[in-house]
């Protein structure tokens, strides 16, 4: 290969846009290495304190596509405390120092300022995408910055987000002149929006496929942008508290069956049941559906919808669906790839005989071959469930099963589940990310340390008996990346057994587990190349310090741990400590 | 104390097993695992089989005694006699009472949020269908019938905005639905009839204080605005204990988090 010129090698590099590949290529040889980095476009930071803005634009002074993750995964759910960290404002200062033509940025889980936002709108003329997941931290006044200062912008989508809507006017800040948007989600933003704004800029976008509008753009205002619109590909919609009207509802059953292109629906957060009829012509070209918003809808409306999608790869609903639901959907979508349940009965204690149990799980591990994806919140399960659904579906790539009562044996045999989900570890050799619940053992580790060698993401609470079950994974599972784990006995012994293998896993998540300060300071003193975080909300730092001493023995409420070549950050709030 | 009496018939009181291990009801299930394993794919181990595990586990419980003795004390319900009884197990030494747990289900916050807004809608739509089906001319709040929930009673309830005029009424209508069902998870001695009235709930003298989540979700006291102000934008309700004010306004999206980004 080294005989061809660098342009010829560069080329063919240019075919691989894996970053696995990428990364692969980049370990062959010194020229190699070289060529890769000058050529790279794309770049994806899963931790973004694994490394610094300054060291990656040195190393990829070409890049045009940065993908940043900032907050580990649980503070989804509240366990991380909102000061935290992840804060995209240095790196976009750095690369606008440094000139990079950045034109794509993706951000997960990261605080973002509407200073940041202005930076980026003046500082990168061929901006193109933006795509924000998780976020929070900015408003819509930083909205209306990207909106008027990117020329070019082709992409702006912001998927639950918390963002500060003022009410403004930042539709408007588009210029005439932006004709070039593909893709268009405000889903999130939860206060109103100027209607003929939107109107406007939907009209002079030909090139729109994907909008995903929020909860305030009424029926009459879909119906005239779907009109406008009818070629696009993916649809969001608002919330329709009301049955619409006789004429109201005729004109946007005919805005919605012109959208022949549509292939993708979601939005609903609430919708009458005759609104959703009016999405009836269009239901057999859906490959993705999420009605997960639509929180009461009865079963029957959907089920209803449903046996009209036989085209369906994706699929995120709420229980409420119920197993016969489930049924149909079973023998409806045959092309289903990603199902994901999710439950709508969050606070009440009355039994609710609508919600799904095993019996949803196995009807659609038996009708769905190519099902590969799947997340499912249900109230009970059984261990020949999952073994049946093992057999049925092989081909897992992710498995996540979420008991809603911690603990919750097989309530049919009251035993632990550890033999159900071995044996979707042992039947899914593909599996790559698999999340536990219910009443679990030591076992069920051993299972998984055995057999998910594929295994990169494990997400574990209330489970296990003690170290052993740790370190069965931790010595089992060769290519785990990111272990998150909560409420579960595992101490100093399984956090310190082989500190190598955190040089292969990003990061490490500990919540209300055994392992104490004393754990915790050995392992950051044998392994420089970690940042252990110490969480602790309710106490500052300098009451830490003053009892260093006696409380070694102090079990840790929260600890992250991940690798990084930077070494600790400077931007750790009071309730962070970093050994 | 070594292993736990295989006998079902002697069945561990809790403070028996302090600090034996902690799953003792794998004996019984093993009793179950034979007509099991029919049905099972096998999946044994290396070098042995479920004996080697519990062997395993026993001597495991001696080494880490001191560290398990606080999430044995929380104890173990898989008695015989209590089959069903699918109590929560508690790990971790903070929680000391079945309730609601920081984080779980794993469920995110917008997603919670859109749950409990919809809940006043389930209301509406029940009350609609008694009618004759046709189409509603009129506007949909026949009922405003909002979900609400008391701290320690696992029981929710629903209450009829629209029957109430004003604050004091809501109070009194809480106090009745509640108050025999706290006596109840009080265990009250059973002298006193339906237990103690729930006074208290608006001003923060009482045990208990009333709270309520609007329609952006976020937590306030009930009280401040104006009773009509307040029934257009509450979603749900919510008795907590007065002295848990603060940090229960505190969770979840309440104004001063907003505020702070």
């Amino acid at each position: 290969m080294n005989y061809f010129p660098d342009e010829v090698i560069e080329h063919i590099f240019d075919f691989i846009s894996s970053h696995k590949d990428r990364n692969s290529i980049s370990l062959v040889s010194k020229s190699w290495h070289k060529i890769e980095r000058c050529s790279r476009k794309s770049v994806f930071i899963g931790n973004c304190y694994a490394i610094n803005p300054e060291r990656l634009i040195q190393r990829f002074p070409s890049l045009r596509s940065l993908t940043l993750k900032g907050k580990p995964h649980f503070a989804d759910f509240n366990l991380v405390p909102h000061e935290w960290g992840g804060f995209v404002h240095p790196w976009i200062v750095a690369l606008a120092k440094a000139r990079v033509e950045l034109e794509e940025l993706r951000l997960k889980r990261m605080v973002v300022s509407d200073e940041s936002l202005e930076l980026l709108s003046r500082s990168f003329a061929s901006f193109k995408s933006l795509v924000l997941v998780s976020c929070e931290g900015f408003t819509t006044d930083g909205l209306a910055s990207v909106a008027a200062n990117c020329r070019h912008l082709r992409e702006l989508d912001l998927q639950e987000n918390e963002i500060d809507d003022h009410r403004g006017q930042w539709l408007n800040c588009f210029p005439e002149s932006s004709t070039a948007l593909t893709s268009l989600n405000f889903s999130c933003l939860k206060g109103e929006t100027n209607l003929a704004a939107l109107e406007r800029l939907v009209a002079r976008s030909p090139n729109l496929e994907s909008l995903k509008v929020n909860r305030a753009v009424p029926l009459d205002a879909l119906t005239r942008l779907m009109s406008c619109a009818p070629q696009l590909v993916d649809l969001g919609v608002g919330s329709y508290e009301n049955e619409p009207d006789q004429e109201s509802f005729m004109k946007l059953m005919a805005a919605i069956k012109k959208c022949t292109e549509l292939r993708s629906l979601s939005g609903f957060s609430e919708v009458a049941p005759l609104c959703l009829t009016a999405f009836y012509p269009i239901c057999q070209n859906l490959t993705s559906l999420n009605l997960s918003y639509a929180a009461e809808i009865q079963g029957n409306h959907l089920i209803r919808f449903i046996q009209f999608c036989k085209r369906l790869q994706r699929l995120w609903i709420l229980d409420s669906i119920g197993d016969k639901g489930l049924e149909v959907v079973a023998s409806t979508c045959k092309e289903l790839q990603e199902l994901r349940v999710f439950p709508s009965d969050l606070h009440d204690e009355e039994d609710n005989d609508t919600a799904v149990t095993e019996i949803g799980l196995v009807a659609i591990s038996a009708g769905c071959p190519k099902l590969h994806s799947i997340l499912y919140f249900c109230k009970q399960m059984t261990n020949a469930a999952l073994i049946t659904v093992a057999k049925n579906c092989p081909n897992f790539i992710r498995f996540r099963l979420c008991i809603l009562e911690p603990n919750k044996p097989d309530h049919t045999t009251s035993q632990s589940l550890d033999e159900g989900f071995g044996a979707i570890v042992q039947a899914c050799k593909g599996l790559r990310r698999l999340s536990l619940s219910g009443l679990l053992t030591d076992k069920v580790f051993l299972y998984i340390g055995m057999y998910a060698e594929q295994l990169e993401m494990l997400s574990i609470a209330f489970a296990g008996d003690t170290d052993k079950g740790m370190l069965y994974v931790l010595n089992g599972c060769k290519k785990m990346r990111k272990l998150e784990i909560r409420d579960s006995p595992f101490g100093n012994t399984a956090l310190l057994a082989d500190v190598d293998k955190y040089r292969t896993m990003r990061s490490l998540w500990m919540s209300s587990c055994e392992v104490t300060l004393g754990g915790c300071k050995r392992l950051a003193r044998n392994a420089p190349w970690l940042n252990v975080e110490i969480i602790n909300e309710n106490e500052n730092n300098d009451l830490m310090m003053e009892r260093n001493e006696e409380d070694e023995r102090e079990k840790v409420d929260r600890l992250y741990l991940y690798r990084t070549v930077v070494g600790a950050r400077k931007d750790a709030p009071p309730c962070v400590t970093i050994l | 104390m070594e292993g736990c009496p295989r006998n079902r018939e002697t069945c561990p009181k809790l403070l028996d097993l302090i600090p034996q291990e902690r799953k003792w009801y794998h004996d019984e299930g093993k009793n179950n695992t034979d007509q099991e394993k029919k049905l099972e794919l096998r999946l044994a181990p290396p070098g042995g089989d479920e004996e080697d595990g519990s062997v395993m586990k026993k001597k495991n419980t001696k080494k880490e005694a001191e560290d398990k003795t606080i999430f044995n004390l929380s104890g173990n319900h898989f008695s015989p006699s209590n089959k069903t009884n699918y109590a929560p197990h508690h790990i971790s030494q903070k929680r000391t009472a079945p309730g609601p747990v920081v984080g779980w289900p794993p469920v995110r916050s917008f997603r919670k949020n859109l749950a409990s807004s919809s809940s006043s809608k389930l209301g509406n739509d029940q009350i609609n269908k008694s009618g004759d089906g046709e189409k509603q001319a009129e506007p949909k709040r026949e009922g405003m019938f909002v979900k609400i929930n008391m701290d320690s009673v696992p029981i929710g309830r629903k209450v009829d905005l629209s029957a109430y005029g004003s604050y004091e009424q809501l109070s009194f209508a809480v106090d009745k639905l509640f108050r025999g069902l706290l006596a109840a998870q009080r265990d009250a001695s059973g002298g006193e009839g339906e237990g103690k009235p729930i006074i208290g709930l608006l001003d923060g003298k009482g045990e208990f204080t009333l709270t309520y989540e609007d329609n952006e979700g976020d937590k306030m006291l009930v009280g401040d605005v104006p009773w009509q102000m307040f029934v257009s934008s509450v979603k749900r309700l919510r008795v907590i204990k007065s002295s848990e004010i603060s940090s229960a306004l505190r969770f979840g999206c309440s104004k001063e988090d907003k505020m702070r980004n």
